[in-house]
């Protein structure tokens, strides 16, 4: 069998030697390099580099006595909406409001929430989806923003607690959640509060019992130990219940008598 | 009013006069006759909406100009030598802009997460990926993480000199100094004794004797440890903290970099949680200050450190293990005359395995008690104090023995502890559980599902604990009293979820007779006035009583105004109402008496002295409060699956005079979950083999889900005890004492026999009940 002259592992040398090229020129993507440098006469878009690196190693690769895996395509693959390294415009609805922006393929929704957009009411907690510390909705569905990459909601709407409610009021629920005590430290309160407005607007609400809210919140991790108060808030909307009705397991205080009903020595 | 005072203290249908030596300054104390309108309300968090709303702002969440970010590389290894550290290529990485080695050529790094170095860049990404820039060789020592393979005389030996305890704000305030000798890795802890329980075990007629387990707990707050310090000048420096004691933060912080604790401003308005673990400026296991303060002075830029959930399982604290060898010892018609507890735990690298009080001073009644503990190190992340250090392992121990005791020699477990407790608290607290959870009729039906060996079995059980009201005398709460009639009050306290802003702005709506809404509270910056740390559950009881006695001095000058508005001569008889003050027929709005305040305002700053009262029984060694608390567990355990269900607990708890009804319910709650989860299914595991953390996330690392929760029922037995001028004292750690060991001895009679080690899994069901099988 003949030696393979080339490196199958790495980049060809004439990939490796685009790959130099590229590195000196100004990246671009649709709207920006191009425009920006017009005078490089190399000008290599984005798409120009994967398209070079993708013949060359296709080149590359037909060695007469390999077996090709597949036929060899003359048309390069079709790169349009393809992200490299570099940040990508982003365009979704969060909290009502349109955000145009960018950002890197790898970053996260939450990282993107978070360190880009201000919104820090979302959390960083366990950034692998083991909490629901990070839910938010997209497109009603609560989902853990670690767990997505930020151009996953492209043309989505994106819901933060803040969005829960029109402009700084609070929802029903919201208030629910002070009325009931269903927040201590308050860390998992965003959570908790995305999770619970997404079962309530699923309809049914009158009919829902303790153990349906508690499916709705498995998600949602807390250590203070606010998982009954949170249940008496969410049955308390949906049950319609007035702000101040309380409900939830007893809770009895004994204290001493009045000091007219007292018996003496008793 | 001052002197020897005559109060109503008690509880239940146990109340008489006492008389008090109320300390100069201090108001009457609210006893058992005062009936108040706002404390002790169910008053939803006055910082509610923030939460809510998304608006309150963590240390996570604080972005400062020029804010940088740092990450911390770690070693890898349960024990090395660092032969070769090299910074150099990180300083070049993109967006760095200070590093700063912790460790240097030589160190023997003695746990798998212990500080390197760190990086301070300008996006989180870029200082986590400069870490793999940093050239590290590690000479790979042997090394022990097994509690029981340290104990062995041969094992390797974790600390080559002496080691000194370290505590913290959080622990259990007067427990006995742990100073013993080091041996191999053992190094004995605190002891208690009574009497001589050795003897007296030598002479019994009746004994038991087990050995126990407990796991490594860890603490996993939602917000890990985290810090932002910036620095205003070579000599002052602001900073933010995830924090249970701000003054604590600056303090540790002046004293790493040699400043005066008053150029220091620490800053912590939102905190996720500390349960023990947020004390001092660094983390436990990790110098997260010094690194960051360092980072900041290097770049002149602020510099933001927040672990990831990773380090915040390894190197963040954690509750020590057990291995508690309980011995009983009684006469021939069933008294307990001894009892001895051998405990040893491994707090890692760190000291803190002691095993509570339920031993020695719950079971006073026993004339001869030893309990000893002492540590042993192993190689792996330091220990520190988790709500009631030491507590739920010793009860859990000492609890389940009296169980399997009373099972042997036929008692009920409750009469058992009714025989040998004489808090009378306590025991009015047994006798309503007793009545309440149905004891006897669910007692018969677990023995008649033993009988007949059903396949689903239930089952109940209970646990006690004991806590102290350490409330002290260090806050200076200030209260401004405007012109406008509104109210402020400042103090340098952090709210770390017990509510207790809400609590306060209650006692001033309450001596004022005002609405909550025109009361403004401000917390959380050391520049609003010493405050005090919350641990060993003494917030409320230090802080309430100062609120009250500021809000006092005030009401007096004002008083005064009144007196001279309304032109009498004394302020005696004066009828404060919502509306505003009257004498008889005369009367002056609130609004317009405050308008008459000469100056801005009036200014007052109140204290509050020791505790002078300690109805109905102090807590040894003290003389404040002992406080009472009683266990109720249910469980459901199938016997095919091993799956146990904690399925109802009965929390019947003193806290003093209740301040909020709803708070309170949540603090109670928080501990029975955080007891089930330490029953059922949190451990820290590691590898023998490797000597790493195999669970360190929130996955595998298994804390209570909302489908785990009992149905938790409360029942407050309030205690008038005089102790200070509200009558509060703490609940947090005493709501998760009792937990794991009620749920245990539920356990034990769902089958007849115990399970002694936690957590307690299917797999340790199903062994036991093989082994049961097989007699």
């Amino acid at each position: 069998m003949d030696r393979v002259p080339h490196d199958r592992a790495g980049p060809s040398r004439a990939g490796r030697q685009v790959l130099r090229r590229a590195r000196d020129d100004t990246f671009g993507y649709p709207g920006r390099g191009m425009s920006e440098s017009p005078s490089k006469a190399r000008g290599l878009t984005r798409r120009g580099l994967f398209r070079s690196i993708g013949s060359a190693t296709l080149v590359a690769g037909c060695v007469k006595q390999d077996p090709p895996t597949e036929p060899p395509d003359p048309r390069p693959p079709a790169l349009d909406e393809a992200f490299g390294l570099t940040p990508a415009r982003l365009e979704f609805v969060l909290d009502g409001q349109p955000i145009e922006t960018e950002a890197e393929a790898r970053t996260t929704l939450l990282s993107l929430l978070r360190d880009e957009l201000g919104k820090p009411s979302t959390k960083l907690v366990c950034d692998r989806g083991a909490c629901g510390a990070c839910m938010v909705l997209v497109d009603g569905v609560p989902r853990n923003s670690c767990m997505l990459l930020a151009h996953d909601v492209a043309g989505a709407a994106v819901t933060t607690v803040a969005g829960l409610a029109p402009g700084d009021a609070l929802s029903p629920l919201q208030l629910a959640f002070v009325e009931h005590d269903a927040l201590q430290c308050g860390f998992c309160t965003s959570g908790m509060l995305i999770s619970s407005s997404a079962l309530l607007e699923q309809g049914q609400a009158r009919a829902l019992t303790r153990a349906q809210v508690a499916d709705a919140i498995a998600g949602n991790l807390c250590r203070c130990g606010t998982y009954p108060h949170v249940i008496d808030a969410v049955l308390a909307v949906a049950h319609g219940q007035a702000p101040g009705e309380r409900n939830g397991t007893e809770l009895i205080r004994l204290r001493a008598p009045a000091p007219t009903n007292r018996k003496q020595g008793r | 009013m001052a002197g020897k005072t005559k109060l109503e203290l008690g509880y239940g249908d146990q109340v008489t006069s006492v008389t008090v030596n109320v300390p100069d300054g201090e108001p009457r104390p609210w006893d058992a006759s005062d009936q108040l309108r706002v404390v002790g309300e169910p008053v939803p968090r006055i910082d509610g909406a923030l939460k809510v709303s998304g608006k309150a702002r963590f240390t996570h969440d604080i972005a400062v100009p020029d804010l940088l970010h740092a990450a911390v590389l770690r070693s890898p290894w349960p024990c090395a030598v660092i032969k070769r550290i090299d910074l150099a290529p990180a300083r070049t990485q993109p967006g760095v802009e200070a590093v700063f080695a912790v460790a240097a050529v030589g160190d023997k790094l003695i746990f798998a997460g212990q500080d390197i170095a760190a990086v301070a860049a300008t996006r989180p990404s870029l200082a986590k990926a400069a870490l793999a820039a940093i050239v590290v060789e590690y000479e790979p020592q042997p090394f022990v993480v097994d509690t029981r393979a340290a104990m062995h005389a041969k094992a390797v030996q974790v600390h080559d000199a002496a080691v000194d305890e370290q505590r913290t704000g959080a622990d259990e305030p007067g427990a006995e100094q742990a100073s013993g000798k080091l041996s191999g890795n053992v190094r004995p802890g605190r002891s208690q004794k009574r009497g001589d329980a050795k003897r007296a075990l030598n002479q019994a007629k009746l004994s038991f004797e087990a050995t126990y387990e407990t796991q490594c707990h860890t603490h996993s707050a939602l917000e890990t440890h985290g810090i932002v310090v910036r620095w205003d000048k070579p000599t002052q420096a602001t900073i933010w903290a995830s924090t249970q004691s701000i003054f604590s933060v600056r303090d540790e912080f002046a004293a790493i970099f040699g400043l005066e604790p008053s150029k220091v401003q620490v800053i912590s308005k939102f905190v996720g949680g500390g349960f023990g673990a947020k004390f001092g400026a660094n983390a436990p296991g990790s110098a997260i200050a010094k690194i960051a303060g360092e980072l900041a002075r290097q770049a002149g830029k602020p510099v933001k450190l927040m672990l990831d959930r990773v380090e915040e399982q390894l190197c963040t604290g954690n509750r020590p293990d057990s291995i508690q060898t309980v011995k009983l010892g009684g006469d021939a018609k069933g008294k307990l005359t001894a009892i001895h507890v051998q405990a040893y735990g491994s707090a890692g690298i760190g000291t803190g395995a002691g095993v509570g009080r339920n031993a020695s001073a719950v079971y006073t009644k026993v004339d001869h008690v030893l309990v000893e503990s002492a540590d042993v190190f192993t190689h792996a992340g330091p220990a520190v104090a988790f709500r009631a250090p030491g507590h739920p392992q010793g009860a859990f121990a000492i609890e389940s023995a009296l169980d399997e005791f009373a099972r042997e020699f036929g008692v009920d477990p409750i009469d058992l502890r009714l025989a040998h407790d004489g808090h009378p608290v306590r025991r009015w607290q047994l006798e309503l559980g007793r009545e309440r959870f149905n004891w006897d009729a669910r007692r018969q039906a677990a023995a008649d599902m033993r009988a007949r060996q059903t396949r689903i079995r239930r089952g109940v059980g209970c646990a006690v604990s004991i806590w102290g009201d350490f409330g002290g005398t260090d806050a200076r709460v200030t209260l401004e009293l405007r012109r406008d009639g509104t109210i402020k009050v400042k103090n340098g306290l952090q709210d770390i979820g017990g509510g207790i802003g809400t609590i306060m702005a209650q006692i001033v709506a309450e001596v004022f007779v005002r609405p909550l809404g025109s009361i403004t509270i401000e917390i959380g910056d050391s520049t609003l006035g010493p405050g005090v740390g919350s641990g060993g559950s003494k917030t409320t009881a230090s802080i309430a009583p100062a609120v009250r006695n500021a809000a006092e001095l005030a009401k007096s000058e004002l008083a005064k105004v009144a007196a001279k508005a309304l032109d009498v001569s004394s302020t005696k008889n004066l009828v404060w109402t919502h509306e505003g003050v009257s004498l008889g027929r005369q009367k002056i709005g609130w609004g317009e008496l405050c308008k008459r305040i000469s100056g801005e305002s009036i200014v007052t700053i109140g204290t509050r002295s020791r505790t002078f009262a300690a109805h109905p029984r102090a807590f040894p060694g003290f003389t404040a409060p002992e406080i009472a608390g009683v266990q109720f567990a249910e469980v459901e355990v199938d016997t095919w699956t091993g799956e146990v269900r904690c399925t109802q607990i009965l929390a019947v708890h003193d806290c003093g005079r209740v301040m909020n009804e709803l708070t309170v319910r949540s603090q109670i709650n928080g501990g029975v979950i955080l007891g089930v989860g330490y029953a059922l299914m949190e451990q820290r595991i590691m590898d023998p083999s490797l000597g790493v953390m195999l669970n360190p996330n929130l996955e595998q690392y298994k804390a209570c889900g909302a489908k785990d929760v009992p149905a938790i029922d409360v029942l407050l037995t309030e205690v008038a005890s005089g102790n200070n001028s509200t009558g509060a004292y703490g609940i947090g750690e005493p709501a998760t004492i009792p937990t794991a060991a009620a749920i245990a001895n539920a356990v034990g009679d769902a089958l007849g026999v115990h399970v002694r080690s936690l957590p307690i899994t299917p797999a340790k069901i199903l062994e036991v009940l093989a082994t049961q099988g097989s007699k």
